[in-house]
């Protein structure tokens, strides 16, 4: 079984480009991550993508390398439960993390 | 709740009283406006809430409320504590309800409403009235404050629970249970009871006292033991007799096997103590103690507790209290007899022997003094007539058969006491047998048969003690002639083998073949045989199989019924089988002694033409009628001046004229070639008289007068010298040293004789009073000696030589004398007999006890008295002394000692191998042995196994010899001891395992002697029942060891528990105690502790049976209180089983929610993470069996996330003499400060710290749980494996009652590390597993995650995930270890837990 996760890629009220991803993040699912942040950032333009971690209940080294990738060209929105991850990895200090 | 339909009620009354409708009823019913408290429809809402919940409760409670503090109280108080006083009780000043005791609660109900804190009491003992009479009673309870609506404090609550069954019932298991650890393994009688009486004597609650009478063989009854009664008491007659018509205690029922209860009062049952009580008992048990198979022993009486009913667990109680003291008698009993049989018999033996050596004495000296008269009057009548002549051969005749019969008892007496005197001289068998047999050859050829004697020269010499030889040759003789009536009688010898074999063979009757085995028995006589005699004793062959013995030779014989018999005697050349101490050189001037001639005197008188004449071969040859004129002074020899006289010349010419002379003046002659030869002549036998020339070989006149005057025996002995030197300076050199008189060469007849009779008459005057003292010294029974001022011993009697085997001939003994033990070998016995010579030398009188070693090497001990006095003649001071031989004495101490001694290693071992050992210890240490060694002869076995004292020691290591002596030990009968020189002593014996030969091997030719073997018997039959019993209790600890492990248990735990069983240590301590897990259909666990009564065998069989039983009753799923009920029910059919207790829960380990209840179990511990403790003390009551059918209750609890439970047994926390809660106490303590260790090695830190000095004393089972149990997941490496993974995780870690941010970072960790093992350990090798492990204590977490793959650990630095995956871990955790071998990677990671 592979984790359960779904990624949704929309638009905020106000017009930024979201990517919604519900479930858990890690090596088994990380591609689908991987592809979904590739295309959303090609589409948002000069824009940063927001990326919607609120419904992420796990993430893990390899799903930080996905989000590491793009880091210039994101915005993070996630849970406190995920704070400690994207604390100690670095990626909190790169991008802006903002609570739900 | 109740279905019933409720009774109406008044309104507001219904409110109140409404959750219990029939206490509420009776409350209802109370006239409450004539209480302080007023009608109920007025009460404070605080009031109404409080009655409301106490109703509805389902705890025992009761309240009081209100200035009067009126009494309210629920159904289950009113069921178990209020009885006969409900409903009255109701409403009515609490004070009054319980009056009785009032004074122990009155303050405490006082310190709640002052203070408004509660009260907690534990099994506080009160004496309630509630059936009628004061009862014993223990209540845990608590009283809490009320308070009204506006938080005065106007009330209190209290909270019941009733302990009494467990109180008592504990009380009386400890009793039962100190009886049965009596740690010895026998004692008597007196100290069995005495044991008893202590144990009982601690328990004055249940038994405030008793008495214990055993009847005796009249049928009377008499007081053996009381505890908690004064001696003397009216009501503890001494006696009790069988038939008085009104006794104390009646006998008659007890004696039939029945009890009774006495009623106690009226005459002798006033004043009696009361025990642990206010007040004396009115009821006393008489229980009979039974024994097996028999009338009782006698019966215990046990007074009563008057606080509590005799029901079956208190009649069940005194039973096996008096049960416990029949046992112990019954075993002490047994034990007493078996002493006492082994005693007697050595005692038997020791008599026997000292009787044959005193009787024997006892005819000697009679017969002395019956002999030597008759050979004066043989001499003086010989010219008397024929008739006179007759009856004096007659009586010479029979006086030397009695002699002779007398010798050979005081033979076999030397033999049994070790103290044969054996000198082996080398000779020419062949010449001196042929010569023994000539003697025999008249009397043969008298009675017709044909005598053969063959006996060729000998390649070598032949060893003997010239004495036993010729008894040996001359009973053998005199045997044939005796049995013989046609034919031969033949001699013959020959070398053979290394040996000389002689034979000696007769044509004679024969014997019959079941005879033959029988034959060399002493005083074994064959019935109706034709003999030519009827005479005998029975004991010529069994002396002479005893001597050939003694020569370490063989005697054996073949017979044929009506053909004749064959001895056939071996004995071995050269001199190794002979203890050198005992060689002499060869004596060719010996002859046939004396001792022939009783021997053919008896067989001629055998003979048709019967009286025996022989030559009497005597010392003294008697005088004969002097020739006319020869008589000088002509003055007839009359008796009276007749002497015998020893005449020392070595002019055979002159020897003769001079023994002719005297002879014809009547004196009795002998002469002798040289002074030596006059010297030990004078020392064997004082003559009256010596005739010495002056000069002669070897030794002069002149030194052997000096040397006759220095022995005290011959120092009065007048010396006449004669000389061929003429001259008065010869004359006074010759007076000078010592003669008495002097006559020149040549001298007339008469002038000599005249001399010689001078001599003699002045001699008996001076010597009279001399002789007398020597006689009186000679007939003392005890050894007497007298030492000049430096010790050296100058005069001695015969019983000195009889006991220490040094005679006069060799005087002066100068110290340090030679029957002190070796200062080399025997250093102690050396350093005492110096001791004892000191005082000797120092004190003016004194005793002492000291161990001498006899001239043939025997170990005696002598207890001597002395005295220093001065000697009347001399005017030097001597010491004068006597003693006598205490060997047997000692020996009888020594036994006594050894067997005590025996009996401690025996009572003290734990298995054979143990017992063995200490065995052997002491039996080397009492011998002083080399080496003492047992070998077991298991039967198919072809080598035994060989313990010993030296380690280094194995079969193969013996002398082949050695082994041949043990192998023959094992052949014999059992405890019959075998010692011989060359091998040591040995006995066979029973072991549990075939036949044991012990051996001890005493080196150096010590001998080992009768004393020696009775002690060794009597210790070998002691080891045989001591290993016996050893081997018994180690079988039977064997079994329960094996029994108990094999159902104690399951082979596979459920994760989080762990368990220890230890037994105790004390043989034998193999209990009843066990532990259980029992995995139910749904998950749930059942869990059982459980411990039987009483220890060993029967206890684990028990145990086996509740065990299996409890298992099952858990598996049909009912509850911890319905499965104890059902277990009551069995324990009650099952003997043994009533009082076990018994906890049983069942456990939910997904949520850690616990049903238990316990059957009088010590209380559940629980430790919390947070350090604070609690005991599962809910649900508790009674143990199994004691009120079957009788309600159980379960109690919950839900254990916190990783708390842990402990689960024992009482050995695990009893002490003697502390109180329990002190043992829980530390038992708390310790599962406190353990509970951050693993489970595992927590439950063996509480084994270890808990261990009393000495191990423990009672077995225990211990099992422990702790919340939740860990994770164990194995799963494939795939990376589509991870969510299920973590869902389970997170579970556990929810479990584990951590917070969510913890939580997710041990689940991130712990992902990364499974992600590693796939990515890394598995990429390469796609079908590998990972198993991943988390457990939890108090304050942490400990995770591991090992796959079969091997990573490198990745540089965090290096910006792959990988690395950071790593650097997550490491900073989410608090230790991340990683290591790599060849089965792959291990991740171990720790985080620790907040508080």
């Amino acid at each position: 079984m592979t984790t359960p996760l779904t990624l949704t890629t929309g638009r905020h009220p106000d017009g930024s480009l979201v990517l919604t991803a519900v479930g858990e993040i890690d090596m088994s699912n990380v591609d689908a991550l991987t592809g979904a942040l590739t295309e959303a950032v090609t589409r948002t333009g000069d824009e940063p993508l927001v990326v919607d971690l609120t419904a992420v209940e796990y993430l893990d080294s390899a799903g930080l390398a996905a989000l590491y990738a793009h880091v210039e060209r994101i915005r993070l929105v996630a849970n406190p439960i995920l704070a400690p991850v994207l604390t100690i990895s670095g990626l909190a200090e790169l991008t802006t993390v903002e609570g739900p | 709740m109740n279905d019933a339909v409720p009774r109406p009620l008044a309104p507001a009354v219904a409110d109140v009283f409404a959750a219990d409708h029939e206490i509420g009823a009776d409350l209802a019913a109370v006239d409450w406006a004539a209480t302080p408290l007023g009608p109920p429809d007025g009460w404070p809402q605080s009031l109404q809430t409080a009655v409301s919940i106490l109703l509805s409760s389902r705890f025992s409670m009761w309240m009081a409320w209100g200035p009067e503090l009126t009494f309210f109280c629920n159904a289950a108080y009113r069921r178990n504590t209020l009885g006969r006083k409900y409903p009255w009780a109701l409403g009515r000043p609490a004070s009054e309800v319980w009056a009785e005791i009032w004074d122990d609660i009155g303050p405490r109900i006082e310190t709640v409403l002052t203070t408004g804190r509660a009260t907690w009491d534990e099994a506080l003992l009160l004496f309630l009235e509630r059936s009628g009479y004061p009862e014993e009673t223990y209540h845990t309870f608590s009283y809490s404050p009320l308070r009204d609506d506006d938080g005065a404090l106007v009330g209190m609550l209290c909270v019941v629970s009733e302990e009494t069954e467990r109180v008592v019932g504990e009380r009386r298991m400890t009793t039962l249970r100190d009886l049965g650890s009596d740690p010895s393994v026998i004692r008597t009688e007196e100290e069995m009871l005495a044991f008893a009486g202590r144990q009982l004597g601690r328990n004055l609650r249940d038994l405030p006292f008793t008495l214990t009478y055993l009847f005796q063989p009249d049928g009377s009854a008499a007081l053996a033991a009381a505890t908690g009664i004064p001696a003397g008491h009216p009501a503890a007659p001494a006696t009790l007799p069988a038939d008085a018509p009104d006794p104390v205690w009646p006998v008659a029922p007890p004696a039939r096997g029945e009890s009774r209860l006495v009623p106690l009062d009226g005459a002798p049952f006033t004043g009696l103590p009361a025990g642990h009580w206010p007040e004396p008992p009115h009821q006393a048990l008489l229980v009979p103690l039974g024994r097996q198979g028999g009338s009782p022993y006698g019966f215990l009486v046990a007074a009563l507790n008057r606080y509590r009913p005799l029901d079956d667990g208190y009649r069940g109680f005194v039973e096996l209290t008096a049960a416990h003291v029949a046992t112990g008698i019954a075993s002490a009993r047994s034990y007493r007899a078996q002493q006492r049989r082994a005693e007697e018999l050595a005692e038997l033996d020791r008599a026997k022997t000292a009787f044959f050596s005193n009787i024997s004495h006892e005819f000697r000296t009679p017969l002395t003094l019956i002999m030597g008269p008759l050979e004066e009057l043989r001499t003086r009548l010989d010219g008397a007539d024929e008739r006179v002549r007759e009856e004096l051969g007659v009586i010479h005749r029979n006086g030397l058969r009695l002699g002779k019969l007398v010798n050979t008892l005081l033979d076999f007496s030397r033999i049994e006491a070790g103290r044969m005197q054996a000198r082996y001289e080398p000779v020419d068998l062949a010449a001196v047998t042929a010569e023994l047999a000539s003697v025999f050859r008249s009397a043969v050829e008298r009675a017709g048969l044909a005598f053969e004697v063959d006996c060729p020269p000998l390649p070598e010499p032949v060893h003997i003690d010239r004495g036993m030889w010729e008894k040996v040759v001359l009973n053998l003789l005199s045997n044939a002639l005796k049995f013989t009536f046609d034919g031969a009688v033949r001699v013959g010898l020959r070398a053979g083998d290394g040996q000389a074999i002689v034979t000696v063979a007769d044509t004679g009757i024969g014997v019959p073949e079941h005879e033959m085995p029988r034959l060399f028995e002493r005083f074994h006589r064959i019935e109706n045989a034709r003999s030519r005699s009827n005479e005998g004793s029975g004991i010529g062959l069994a002396l002479v199989k005893e001597f050939v013995g003694l020569h370490g030779g063989t005697i054996g014989a073949e017979s044929t019924l009506g053909e004749g018999t064959t001895f056939t005697i071996r004995l071995p050349f050269g001199t190794a089988h002979l203890p050198a101490d005992a060689l002499v050189p060869a004596d060719t001037t010996a002859t046939v002694s004396a001792t022939a001639d009783p021997f053919v005197q008896e067989v001629l008188r055998w003979l048709p033409s019967g009286a025996g004449s022989g030559e009497e071969p005597v010392p003294y040859a008697p005088g004969e009628p002097a020739p006319p004129g020869v008589a000088g002074d002509g003055r007839p020899a009359v008796p009276g001046t007749a002497a015998r006289v020893l005449v020392a010349d070595d002019n055979a010419d002159m020897r003769e004229y001079l023994t002719r002379l005297l002879r014809s003046a009547g004196h009795r002659v002998r002469a002798v070639t040289d002074g030596q030869a006059a010297l030990e002549a004078a020392r064997a036998e004082v003559p009256d008289l010596v005739v010495s020339d002056v000069m002669m070989p070897r030794l002069d006149g002149l030194r052997l007068v000096a040397a006759l005057r220095a022995d005290s025996r011959t120092v009065g002995t007048p010396v006449l010298l004669l000389s061929a030197r003429a001259g008065q300076e010869a004359s006074i050199e010759g007076l000078e040293a010592g003669a008495d008189d002097y006559l020149v060469k040549p001298f007339s007849a008469a002038e000599l004789l005249a001399r010689v009779r001078a001599n003699v008459e002045l001699a008996r005057l001076r010597n009279h009073h001399a002789r007398w003292r020597t006689a009186l010294v000679d007939s003392l029974q005890e050894a007497f000696f007298v030492c000049d001022e430096d010790g050296a011993v100058i005069e001695i009697n015969s019983a000195f030589t009889e006991i220490l085997g040094y005679g006069p001939e060799d005087l002066p003994y100068a110290p340090v004398h030679p029957w002190w033990p070796d200062r080399e070998t025997q250093p102690e016995a050396h350093r005492r007999a110096a001791e004892g010579f000191a005082l000797l030398l120092a004190r003016p009188h004194g005793t002492y006890t000291i161990p001498v070693t006899h001239r043939d090497g025997h170990r005696l001990w002598v207890a001597a008295a002395f005295n220093r006095v001065e000697d009347p003649d001399t005017g030097r001071r001597v010491v004068v002394g006597t003693f006598r031989d205490v060997t047997a004495d000692h020996y009888a101490v020594q036994r006594e000692t050894a067997l005590a001694a025996l009996s401690l290693r025996l009572s003290r071992a734990e298995s054979v191998a143990d017992a063995l050992a200490g065995v052997l210890a002491e039996l080397r240490g009492l011998w002083q042995a080399k080496y003492a060694l047992a070998a077991v002869f298991r039967p198919g076995s072809a080598t035994p196994s060989v313990t010993a004292t030296d380690a280094e020691l194995r079969w193969e290591s013996l002398s082949e010899e050695r082994r041949r002596a043990l192998a023959a030990l094992r052949d014999l009968p059992l405890l019959t001891p075998r010692a011989d020189r060359a091998t040591g002593a040995g006995i066979a014996l029973e072991h549990p395992d075939g036949t044991m030969v012990l051996a001890v091997d005493l080196g150096e030719q010590r001998p080992f002697t009768d004393q020696d073997q009775t002690l060794l018997a009597l210790l070998a039959g002691h080891i045989g029942q001591g290993l016996h019993r050893v081997h018994q209790i180690d079988q039977q600890r064997e079994t329960a060891l094996a029994l108990q492990r094999a159902i104690l248990g399951p082979a596979q735990l459920p994760t989080g528990f762990a368990v220890r069983y230890e037994p105790a240590t004390r043989p034998l301590k193999v209990g009843g105690d066990w532990y259980d897990t029992v995995e139910l259909p749904d998950g749930r666990i059942g869990i059982v502790v459980g411990d039987c009564v009483g220890h060993g065998l029967r206890a684990a069989t028990i145990m086996g049976q509740l065990r299996s039983a409890c298992r099952a009753l858990l598996l049909q799923d009912i509850s911890p209180a319905r499965t104890l009920m059902s277990l009551d029910r069995f324990a009650a059919l099952l003997t043994g089983a009533r009082c076990a207790t018994v906890f049983c829960g069942v456990l939910d380990p997904a949520s850690g929610h616990l049903r238990y209840c316990s059957a009088g179990h010590p209380p559940a511990i629980v430790a919390h993470p947070d350090g604070t403790t609690q005991l599962l003390d809910q649900g508790r009551s009674r143990p199994l069996a004691v009120r079957p059918g009788e309600q159980r209750h379960d109690a919950e609890y839900r254990v916190p996330a990783r708390a842990t439970v402990v689960l024992y047994t009482d050995g695990l926390v009893e002490r003697r003499r502390q109180p329990l809660n002190a043992g829980i106490d530390r038992a708390v303590a310790t599962v406190q400060s353990g509970r951050g260790a693993p489970i595992e090695e927590l439950a063996s830190d509480i084994m270890d710290r808990l261990t009393p000095p000495g191990g423990y004393d009672d077995d225990v089972a211990l099992l422990l749980y702790r919340h939740p149990g860990p994770l164990e997941l194995d799963f494939p490496a795939e990376a589509t494996r991870l969510a299920t993974v973590r869902a389970a995780l997170r579970g556990w870690l929810d479990r584990c009652g951590l917070d969510p941010g913890t939580a997710q970072n041990v689940l991130v960790a712990a992902g990364e590390a499974c992600a590693n093992a796939i990515e890394h350990g598995h990429r390469d090798a796609p079908g590998g597993r990972i198993r991943l492990r988390a457990a939890a204590t108090a304050d942490d977490l400990h995770l591991t995650v090992r796959d079969s793959g091997r990573w490198k650990v990745p540089e965090p630095t290096t910006n792959t995930h990988r690395g950071r995956g790593l650097l997550l871990m490491r900073a989410l955790m608090h230790e991340i270890t990683i290591t790599t071998d060849t089965a792959g990677t291990t991740v171990d990671m720790q985080a620790r837990i907040a508080r």
